[in-house]
């Protein structure tokens, strides 16, 4: 006999079970038991693996799924950017346009201003002009010589304030580009003894030895703006009249030199025995504005703009223009023109 | 020889003054027209050998008389020299294209030049 004790009945149940289970255990004898057992094995690890491989794809499919959804948010983003800076775009432009607009108009009214106002100018000048003019040769009565002297002083200054009209209105219309230029074939030989016309006058005046040399062949006819080409001999012409001291020579060549080179172009030489260029202020010269030491010195009025006016329309020829300074002995400016304009 | 007759079209009295002046010391007989409808009136009756015109003027303009004088056969072959303070390329093109056979800025000019000018184109 053994006393009910908690341990006793541990023991108890234990052998019970044990013994129980001894029992029917038989059927790990039966060989069908280990063939079901290993089926049943295999059966849960392909069903493990095929869990295992489905939550994997379904994973990546989640995973595809969210990368795409957020590159979709990211271009989303990358696309509400763009459209925003779009629309500053526009608006910048639409903002330039209109000052584009605003400036182009500006630019009329002071194109506007400055023509109405030069011509307005031009017509008092010329009866001043034309007045001391035949006063001073005695054409309204006579003169003495120092009245005369008086007279001749009194136009040159009006020639003057002319000059510097002109140039504001060629200032004016400088703005203009190439595309605004108007290329003929011309007769040089033409041009320029109009301008040999227009001047003889200033240059008798000052007792000035006015020549023309040309080649004795024929100059061929020559691609050119003839108005602008003129205003550029023009100035070249008057600036050598007016910094040539009394007595002095002021000639105007056209050379053929150039004609047989590679770029087939004629040569055109303004030379005077004038002032000269000062040393060190050479490369100002066709600055917008210069004027050379000793030519406000010689002449206080001038408006530094003839030189940077003629080779900006030189330059638009596709010229070339500079100056040889012979201290002492005056200056020549010479420029190019091609026989023929590039097409643009 | 019958001297020549140059018919001024100047709105400015005193331009026009000075210009007939000088041309009358010249030798020319002077005619004037004070505006373009004055001047449209007047060549035909007048005949000038030749014309100086001014393209600003009071009512009709320069170039509408240059038109003028250009359509009419009787008219049509008397020289004309625009003579104006205009003088912008436009205005140059659209004279010569009308017609004129000069253009003189009258500011650029004395009227020794002018006289040179006309004995040049009626000689």
């Amino acid at each position: 006999m053994h006393s009910l004790t908690i341990e006793n009945c541990a023991d108890d149940w234990y052998n019970e079970w044990v013994l129980d289970a001894y029992l029917d255990f038989s059927f790990i004898n039966y060989p069908g038991f280990w063939v079901l057992l290993l089926l049943f094995f295999v059966a849960v690890f392909y069903l493990g693996r095929f869990w295992q491989s489905r939550e994997s794809r379904l994973q990546i499919l989640i995973n595809e799924a969210n990368l795409k959804t957020q590159q979709i948010q990211e271009l989303q983003k990358v696309n509400n950017e763009l459209a925003a800076k779009n629309r500053e775009l526009y608006s910048k432009e639409l903002g330039l346009t209109l000052a584009n607009k605003k400036l182009q108009t500006l630019e009329e009214a002071k194109s506007k201003f400055v023509s109405v106002t030069t011509h307005q100018l031009r017509t008092p000048l010329a009866a001043v002009k034309w007045t001391l003019d035949m006063a001073a040769k005695g054409q309204l009565g006579t003169v003495n010589e120092e009245q005369k002297k008086f007279l001749f002083q009194g136009l040159t200054s009006t020639e003057r304030v002319i000059s510097i009209v002109n140039d504001l209105l060629k200032v004016d219309s400088i703005d203009t580009d190439r595309a605004d230029y108007t290329f003929r074939p011309t007769d040089l030989i033409n041009l320029v003894s109009n301008i040999i016309f227009e001047f003889t006058n200033q240059a008798t005046i000052k007792k000035i030895n006015f020549l023309f040399l040309r080649p004795q062949t024929t100059v061929p006819q020559i691609e050119l703006d003839a108005d602008k080409i003129r205003m550029v001999l023009e100035n070249l012409v008057d600036n050598a009249i007016k910094y040539t001291p009394e007595g002095g020579k002021v000639e105007i060549k056209i050379s053929d030199e150039r004609l047989n080179s590679a770029e087939g172009a004629i040569e055109i030489t303004v030379t005077d025995s004038g002032i000269g260029i000062p040393a060190g202020e050479a490369d100002k010269m066709f600055q917008k504005f210069f004027r050379a030491s000793n030519a406000i010195k010689a002449e206080p009025d001038g408006s530094g703009l003839g030189l940077f006016i003629a080779r900006d329309i030189i330059e638009k020829h596709g010229g070339a223009i500079w100056f040889e300074n012979h201290p002492g002995q005056g200056t020549a400016f010479s420029f190019t023109l091609p026989l023929h304009q590039k097409k643009v | 020889m019958e001297p020549k007759k140059v018919l001024i079209v100047e709105d400015d009295e005193f331009l026009r003054s000075l210009n007939a002046k000088r041309l009358e010391t010249e030798g020319f007989k002077v005619a004037v027209a004070v505006d373009g409808q004055n001047a449209i009136d007047l060549i035909p009756k007048e005949m000038p050998n030749l014309i100086f015109l001014d393209l600003l003027l009071p009512g009709v303009d320069g170039f509408e008389v240059l038109k003028k004088i250009k359509e009419d056969p009787k008219t049509k072959d008397i020289p004309v020299i625009v003579f104006s303070n205009l003088g912008q390329k436009e205005d140059i093109e659209k004279a010569h294209a009308l017609g004129a056979i000069d253009f003189l800025v009258k500011a650029n000019f004395t009227l020794d030049d002018v006289v040179l000018k006309i004995k040049e184109i009626l000689k």
